[in-house]
């Protein structure tokens, strides 16, 4: 029944996805399945690079997805692949229960236009149209009537806070300002699910993170579900609901922020994180110690009289609540009852980054 | 010798094959000559219609709102100046001839660039034959037309749509080719059809180009309006000839000042108009 419900969920699934590129990309497809060559041997052997390889993922609805990688690493090519810009060598794609490839010329137009919207890093505002013309370019595309698409691009427009600039041309805005013209012409679209391909890498810091936020906020008030592919792993985790790692055409781990930040997968993906502050990351239940294993090191102490705090403060919470308490550690409540103890020492491991099952008496 | 009785033979065939043409064609070059002869008619009878400063006011205004002010007074007086010389009549004939071929050179050349702009095999086979054209001296072109049309204003259209149509057409075929990837892209994304993606991505993004065109075609077909007085076009070509054979320096100097006056409005006119494009595209 759950699964039932889940599955149907799932507006976007990328099953096992592979895309070769070179003349002899066929060759390669079939020896890596039935091989299972790397990415290496399918350039040494076949002179093919192998863009993406083995990508699985879902997208759900309502989800912000994240894709992070190095320059390189496959990104866009997989980005791509979802709305077959480009077709993958194998594996299968299936946006609300319709498997891409199975589509023809009109009805894939048709989902372009109605289920899938693009944002791209280098924007491609149409140079010769005002930022009206351009925000209501999907909709002319459908053909709706003049007078009703221009009013849906006005309001689109007034989301991303640009009404005043209805009838500039793109060469008058700022690349902050374009950003969002291009947002508003995939809003405006009303697509159910918005990819991003480095929409704001563009962009000087301050006016990203104010972008990132008004996106954000912007997918989540509107209800949409988002791919959004970035190089800057603080992007993804101040964007994303869940995010997946990719390296060499691989997705190598997939997870939230925390869990990512938490229990890298491989020494790649802990060495990205590494940089990365935890203070809003790393949540109480996985620097929690066992409340059981607490009273024995520390026998004097009333585990009933600590402050509380829930398993999803983070720990910048938790900092603040120990410096408001007497004591070094903090009861972790959920449901009325002491599920677990946060120590300081807890606290300095969570921000160093140290696994939760590390040994914590060393 | 040997090889001139190969020549003789080939001029020969190519004699009789261009009296065939005219014998059994008539009608065709007929109906040619009739379409060319009606179209360059018309135009020149609406120049005609209004007095020489209207023509030049009318110039005038085009250059001011078009470049500034300062061409735009130029523009004006230059071509009263090729009325107060006596040279109007054969000015506005000039005129309606080049633009009579340059019209007509651009109805033919600019669609033959659209498809030679999708389909690169038509593009490749259509290179040689376009560099034969303009690698060959223009007044070529004068011969087989006046077998086919005989003396007169439609042969010199012949010659001159012939010359004008090459540059249109390559730099129409180059526009349409140079769209940039990202917007090709942007139009497959939000499921743009063939014909919207030709409407409303390739062709707005090739008009400065094709204004470009445009320009370089009503430059060949000034070159060429001048060369066809020698078969009777009529206008200032027509004095040029005359006037050199008469030895008549004063009259050729006169008309050619009226040609160069011609040319540099017009040219400046569609070079801006081309800048223009250019501009709203950016
Ligand atoms: N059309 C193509 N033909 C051949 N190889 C390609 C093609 N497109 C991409 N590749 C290769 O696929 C790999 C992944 O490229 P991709 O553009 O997806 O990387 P990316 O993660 O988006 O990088 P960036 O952050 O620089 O945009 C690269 O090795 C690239 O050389
Ligand atoms: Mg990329």
């Amino acid at each position: 029944m759950n699964t039932v419900k889940e599955a149907n969920d799932v507006l976007l699934d990328c099953q096992n996805v592979w895309k070769i590129f070179g003349a002899r990309s066929s060759a390669a497809v079939k020896a890596v399945s039935d091989r299972g060559l790397s990415k290496k041997q399918v350039l040494q052997d076949f002179d093919c690079v192998v863009g993406v390889s083995d990508a699985s993922l879902q997208v759900r609805r309502g989800e912000i997805f994240c894709i992070m990688g190095l320059s390189g690493s496959g990104k866009s090519t997989l980005v791509r692949l979802l709305n077959r810009l480009i077709e993958p060598s194998l594996g299968k794609i299936v946006v609300k229960g319709r498997e891409i490839a199975t589509l023809n010329a009109a009805e894939l137009r048709d989902m372009r236009a109605r289920n899938i919207g693009m944002v791209f890093q280098s924007v491609a505002l149409l140079p010769y149209r005002t930022v009206l013309e351009n925000a209501a370019f999907g909709l002319e595309v459908r053909g709706v009537p003049k007078d009703e698409r221009n009013e849906t691009a006005r309001a689109a427009l007034a989301k991303v806070g640009l009404s005043d600039w209805i009838s500039r041309y793109p060469s008058e805005l700022s690349g902050g300002m374009q950003q969002r013209v291009g947002l508003a012409r995939a809003l405006a679209a009303d697509p159910e699910i918005i990819l991003m391909d480095e929409p704001f890498s563009a962009l000087d810091p301050l006016i990203r993170r104010q972008l990132q936020d008004e996106f954000r906020q912007l997918t989540k008030s509107l209800g949409k579900s988002a791919v959004f592919i970035t190089h800057d792993l603080e992007e993804a985790i101040r964007i994303g609901d869940r995010i997946a790692i990719m390296k060499d055409g691989m997705i190598v781990q997939v997870g939230t922020a925390e869990e990512i930040v938490t229990k890298p997968a491989d020494d790649y993906v802990a060495e990205f994180v590494a940089g990365i502050s935890r203070i809003h990351l790393v949540k109480a239940h996985s620097v929690m110690r066992p409340v059981a294993d607490f009273k024995t090191s520390q026998p004097h102490c009333d585990v009933g009289a600590l402050l509380k705090a829930s398993p999803e403060a983070d720990i910048g919470e938790l900092i603040d609540i120990t410096m408001r308490s007497d004591r070094d550690a903090v009861a972790v409540v959920e449901n009325g009852s002491i599920v677990g103890v946060v120590t300081t020492r807890g606290l300095l491991r969570g921000v160093a980054g140290m696994p939760a099952g590390a040994p914590s008496a060393a | 010798m040997d090889t001139s009785v190969i020549t003789d033979l080939f001029d020969t065939w190519t004699d009789n094959a261009l009296g065939w043409i005219g014998d059994n064609g008539e009608w065709l070059f007929e109906f040619i000559r009739l379409i060319l002869e009606g179209t360059y008619d018309g135009i020149l009878w609406l120049l005609k219609l209004a007095p020489f400063y209207v023509i030049a006011i009318i110039a005038g205004l085009l250059a001011w709102r078009l470049i500034n002010r300062i061409a735009g007074f130029l523009a004006g007086v230059a071509l009263a100046f090729c009325a107060f010389m006596g040279l109007w009549a054969e000015t506005m004939s000039t005129l309606a001839l080049v633009a009579t071929a340059t019209i007509l050179a651009l109805a033919v050349a600019i669609p033959i660039g659209i498809v030679a702009g999708f389909v690169q095999a038509f593009d490749r086979a259509l290179e040689p034959a376009l560099d034969l054209i303009q690698t060959l001296p223009p007044y070529i072109y004068l011969l087989p037309a006046i077998a086919l049309l005989g003396y007169g204003p439609a042969t010199a259209l012949v010659a001159t749509f012939i010359v004008a149509m090459p540059p249109s057409i390559r730099l129409t075929s180059l526009g349409i080719r140079m769209t940039p990837r990202e917007f090709i892209e942007l139009g497959q994304a939000s499921g743009l059809s063939p014909w919207q993606m030709f409407t409303k991505i390739r062709l707005p993004f090739a008009i400065p180009s094709i204004m470009a065109g445009i320009n370089q075609s009503l430059m060949m077909a000034f070159g060429m309006v001048v060369i066809a007085g020698i078969v009777g076009s009529g206008g200032l070509g027509e004095t040029i000839y005359g006037a050199v054979r008469t030895l008549d320096i004063a009259t050729s100097i006169n008309a050619a000042i009226a040609i160069v006056i011609l040319t540099m409005v017009l040219d400046r006119l569609t070079q801006s108009a081309a800048h223009r494009a250019k501009a709203g595209v950016r």
